[in-house]
């Protein structure tokens, strides 16, 4: 790569950005205007809040007892109470209110059954007439006990005033009862004391510093996030979808620089804005409240004061460092996808997919009790996230330990992204394709037409998602982990051909030409089959080490746990070979067939081999529904990939699959078959807790022949013809 | 390779995918040579595949098969090479928005590596010949069609390329500004500059082409001099010889094709001549 082309293409870009009115707005008059305004309007809301006044109409108040009084001077400042007097019209309207036909009309207005129901109409009528947004009404014979009969508050919930005056009644009515209690307890010979509950003395021993500063972790990163990547869309698609509409862009194209170049020269620009337009918002943000804050105080809030007042500078360095990785992040992904446009208005519509897309991420972090673990640190963004809160929070050991892992996981999507949207950028069909006319039968018509011997890469992506999505449904229709074997069968069964071979079927069917070559059905070489269950045997002691630690880093619930617990108790109390053939052969033939036969089969166009290698692992450890199983069920489709790659079919993957199965059905029902160790096997196996499970000399020396067969396969020339063909 | 011979095409194809036909033959088997100190005009209808050649040249797409060599670098594997070989006019008059007329030319010729040194005079040098001083400073947001196509030939100038493609250039030009844009083509043709130079304006051939190939469905229908066609098709209208090839080519009938050879002496000539032009 020629940096000083790099450069050139950064400089020129940030100074044509520079000119451009609407992009300095979005990024740099927005956010400093933005939170200023926002923080002037909150102290005029503020102050209209407090001016907010309710208006409680109150009928028989003459009911209510006069030792102690409901209605106060003092009040009307909060309540406008308003006394109303039970005129002819509205004595008939509450009479009409009850409209339970055994006391309609048999009482005075006034008095009250406890069979009172309410006529919504009426009632919503009545507080419009009376121009109040609650009415309370004390009906005759009230003793202010709440024993001898209830009072009645009209009120529309619909009506937010109407909310706030009956919030506050009931604070009223609350005081007033606490006072009326311990009035009447200081007559008796119990005494006040009885109301006196634990002593308790709560010392809080945060200093205030950092307990602000832990509301502002939470908050922060997320507003600096969506300014990252809302920072980096506009200019990357004016940039990209810009340059095509314009037709610079082809200029470049034939310019000595590389693709790769232009696409690094243009990141940085991009990265470039992100940053300053999340570090602008940061500062705003945050100067803004220190002065909001600082208003308050004077107006009393002292507690709001406490919790969201000026963040620790230190706090601020953290967040500045996790900007830029986040930033780069986010910019090459909104590179990548300003390309796939043919002009501005297109590149924006595909910002809130981008969006929607990565919140998840963002919101993770902000979920309460969520800190930094192996587990979340792994995570692209949330992992970051989390250790600049750590960071933020004073707990550097922490921050330390996970680092390398974070690192590794934001460089590594850094540079995913990064060839993605070089690849954008090699690509004929994204930069130079022309408006295509949508028609649904001309398409249809197409597809057919030109069908070919193995599905295409979308048709196969397409497969997948309809495949994942019917797993959602199905498992939901289902209705959870079955807990009969009959119902296992029926699940397993239904599960495995009508939902994962199923829709692969019929596309095949109608897509393809070839069902055979589609599912690459081809003749195993017997060395590679022998080889395969070698490979599966000694493969399988690593992948329950992994599967282990995994399970312990992402604990199961303790519903999952116990439904498991019963899986393998009637797992265990079935036929050895019925359970291999449903839960082992069973889907060992039907995933492979879809994952690495049709999916794998388009992928691999191309020479998309590693396309296809991380593809169907992804969609095959998603299918998997539960988390643990979704980690390890990719790790292991990885393997599955590359093993269908080099024997260019599906079989050797099937036998692995089946074997690998087989092993782990024969460990989980072990405890239930009370079954012992040969005594050739007995330096490999140990019995714990009633299972069978790996010794550790097995665990380490099948690691090593598992490493040589690996080797062994790697050496060999890959056999799919349908590489060379395509 | 004959020395002259700066772009050579050997049996090009072009595929596209297409949503109807599922791959679209944009190019098939097109080749032709293009010598120092001639303008080789390509001439056919909208969609006769003229820009995907170019664009080949210009290393912007590549071949689907067939090979393409520029000063005598080939398109795919020296792709490097090419692209300080050649300049690139394209008919969309595409320059930034937001940069004068000297900062862009400015920009590319960085992007070239020209050190200040060569670069300040050479472009002081442009300007002048193309009358660009009056508006070096004007944004390209503000520049008439006129205005942007002369930016567009200085930028394609600045590295001094012995080849030049014009990718139907006059389009949406003014009378003034063609016939402007013509007397540059013609004065680098003299200064012994290779020009590819697509058009479907016949008087424009007939005025700059010293030989042409009429494109048409991604084929080449025939090629020569103007005199060699019309000797051969008995045609001196040369516009009415376009469409008697058109139609030749719709019906299928074969055409009678020279083999592509040598330019004319003439041409020869002017390439011998020119070495030291005032735009080189």
């Amino acid at each position: 790569m020629n940096w000083s082309h790099i450069k050139l293409i950064f400089h020129r870009e940030v100074r044509d950005q520079l000119r451009d009115r609407r992009t300095m707005f979005t990024i740099c008059v927005l956010p400093i205007l933005l939170y200023p305004l926002m923080g002037m309007v909150m102290l005029q809301v503020a102050q209209f809040h407090r001016e907010q006044h309710v208006s409680l109409g109150i009928f028989g108040y003459e009911n209510w007892p006069a030792s102690q009084p409901l209605v106060a001077d003092e009040d009307q400042s909060q309540i406008h109470w308003k006394q109303l007097t039970i005129t002819e019209e509205i004595s008939q309207t509450l009479n009409q209110l009850r409209i339970s036909e055994n006391q309609k009309g048999s009482e005075a207005a006034g008095t009250l059954s406890n069979n009172f129901v309410v006529d919504a109409k009426l009632a919503e009528k009545l507080l419009k007439n009376v121009q109040s947004d609650a009415i309370i009404w004390i009906p005759k014979g009230y003793d202010g006990t709440f024993t001898s009969t209830q009072l009645v508050v009209l009120s529309n919930q619909r009506w937010e005033r109407s909310q706030l005056a009956v919030r506050l009644l009931a604070e009223k009515l609350d005081k007033w009862h606490q006072t009326s209690v311990r009035d009447r307890l200081a007559a008796t010979t119990l005494g006040v004391s009885v109301l006196d509950g634990p002593g308790i003395k709560h010392v809080d021993v945060s200093v205030p510093e950092s307990k602000r500063a832990l509301i502002w972790t939470k908050i922060l990163p997320f507003v600096m996030l969506v300014w990252a990547l809302t920072g980096a869309f506009y200019p990357a698609i004016d940039l990209c979808a810009g340059e095509k509409e314009r037709g610079t862009l082809e200029t470049l194209l034939c310019s000595p620089v590389r693709r790769k170049e232009i696409v690094w020269g243009k990141l940085l620009t991009v990265m470039c804005f992100s940053v300053c337009t999340a570090m602008l918002n940061l500062f705003s943000m945050h100067f803004t409240t220190a002065i909001v804050m600082t208003q308050f105080s004077s107006m009393g809030a002292t507690e709001m004061v406490q919790s969201l007042g000026p963040l620790p500078i230190h706090s601020m360095g953290w967040l500045l460092l996790l900007v830029i990785p986040i930033s780069a992040m986010f910019s090459a992904l909104a590179l990548a996808v300003a390309s796939l446009a043919r002009s501005t208005k297109e590149g924006q519509y595909y910002l809130m997919p981008l969006l929607l897309i990565g919140m998840p991420l963002v919101m993770l972090p902000m979920i309460p009790g969520v800190t930094l673990t192996p587990g979340t640190s792994v995570v692209p963004v949330t992992g970051a996230v989390l250790m600049s809160r750590a960071m933020m929070d004073g707990e550097y050991t922490l921050a330390l330990l996970h680092f390398p892992t974070v690192a590794t996981i934001t460089v590594l999507c850094c540079l995913l992204s990064v060839r993605w949207a070089v690849r954008q950028f090699e690509s004929e069909s994204v930069m130079f394709r022309d408006s295509e006319r949508s028609s649904v039968s001309q398409w249809i018509r197409n597809v057919w037409r030109h069908r070919d011997e193995t599905p295409s890469v979308n048709e196969s992506i397409f497969c997948g998602l309809i495949i994942l999505i019917c797993l959602f449904f199905g498992r939901l229709s289902l209705g959870g982990m079955a807990l009969e074997w009959d119902s296992i069968v029926k699940s397993t069964v239904v599960i495995q051909i009508g939902v994962i071979l199923g829709p692969a079927l019929i596309m095949a069917a109608i897509l393809t030409r070839s069902i055979p070559k589609s599912f690459r059905l081809t003749r195993p070489r017997v060395m590679d089959v022998a080889v395969t269950v070698m490979m599966a045997f000694c493969l399988h002691p690593t992948y329950v080490v992994v599967a282990t630690a995994i399970s312990n880093e992402y604990k199961l619930g303790e519903q999952t746990t116990s439904m498991l617990q019963q899986f393998d108790s009637i797992i265990g109390n079935t036929s050895i070979w019925y359970v291999l053939l449903v839960l082992a052969l069973l889907p060992a033939v039907c995933e492979e067939l879809v994952f690495r036969g049709f999916l794998f089969a388009g992928l691999m166009r191309n020479r998309g081999h590693v396309r296809a290698i991380i593809l169907t692992a992804v969609l095959f450890g998603l299918s998997h529904g539960v988390l643990q199983q979704t980690i390890t069920a990719s790790i292991m489709g990885l393997i599955l990939g590359w093993l269908a790659y080099k024997t260019g079919g599906v079989a050797c993957t099937i036998v692995f699959h089946f074997v690998h199965n087989s092993i782990s059905m024969l460990l989980a029902t072990s405890s239930h078959h009370k079954q012992s160790i040969p005594q050739f096997l007995s330096w490999a196996l140990e019995i714990e807790d009633g299972r069978l499970c790996y010794s550790s000399a097995w665990c380490t020396l099948s690691v090593g022949i598992a490493i040589t067969l690996v080797a062994w396969f790697a050496t060999r020339n890959t056999i799919d013809k349908q590489t060379k063909q395509l | 390779m004959h020395s002259m011979e700066l772009v050579q095409v050997h049996k090009l194809c072009k595929n596209y995918p297409d949503a109807e036909l599922g791959e679209f033959k944009a190019l098939d088997n097109i080749s032709f040579v293009a010598k120092a100190g001639e303008v080789f005009g390509l001439l056919g209808p909208n969609g006769a595949g003229k820009t995907t050649v170019l664009r080949i040249l210009a290393t912007i797409l590549q071949p689907s098969s067939g090979t393409a060599k520029v000063f005598n670098f080939d398109v795919t594997s020296q792709a490097d090479y090419v692209r300080y070989s050649i300049g690139f006019v394209s008919n969309n008059t595409a320059i930034y928005d937001r940069m004068s007329a000297w900062e862009m030319v400015e920009y590319f010729g960085r992007l070239y590596a020209l050190s200040n040194d060569h670069l300040y005079p050479r472009m002081e040098k442009i300007f002048r010949k193309l009358q660009m001083d009056e508006f070096r400073d004007c944004p390209g947001a503000k520049m008439s069609t006129g205005m942007k196509q002369k930016v567009s030939i200085a930028r394609a100038l600045i590295h001094d390329p012995p080849v030049l493609i014009f990718d139907e250039a006059s389009l949406g030009l003014d009378v003034m500004v063609a016939r402007a844009l013509q007397a540059i083509v013609l004065d680098l043709r003299d200064q012994g500059k290779c020009i590819i130079y697509s058009t479907h304006i016949m008087r424009e051939v007939e005025r700059l082409c010293d030989r042409v190939a009429i494109v048409y469905k991604g084929q080449i229908l025939d090629s020569g001099t103007l005199p060699d066609l019309a000797n051969r098709h008995n045609q001196n209208d040369f516009e009415e010889l376009f469409f008697q090839l058109l139609m030749q080519g719709d019906a299928g009938i074969p055409i009678r094709r020279a083999s592509i050879g040598p330019p004319s002496s003439e041409v020869s000539a002017k390439v011998s001549a020119a070495h030291h032009g005032s735009i080189r």
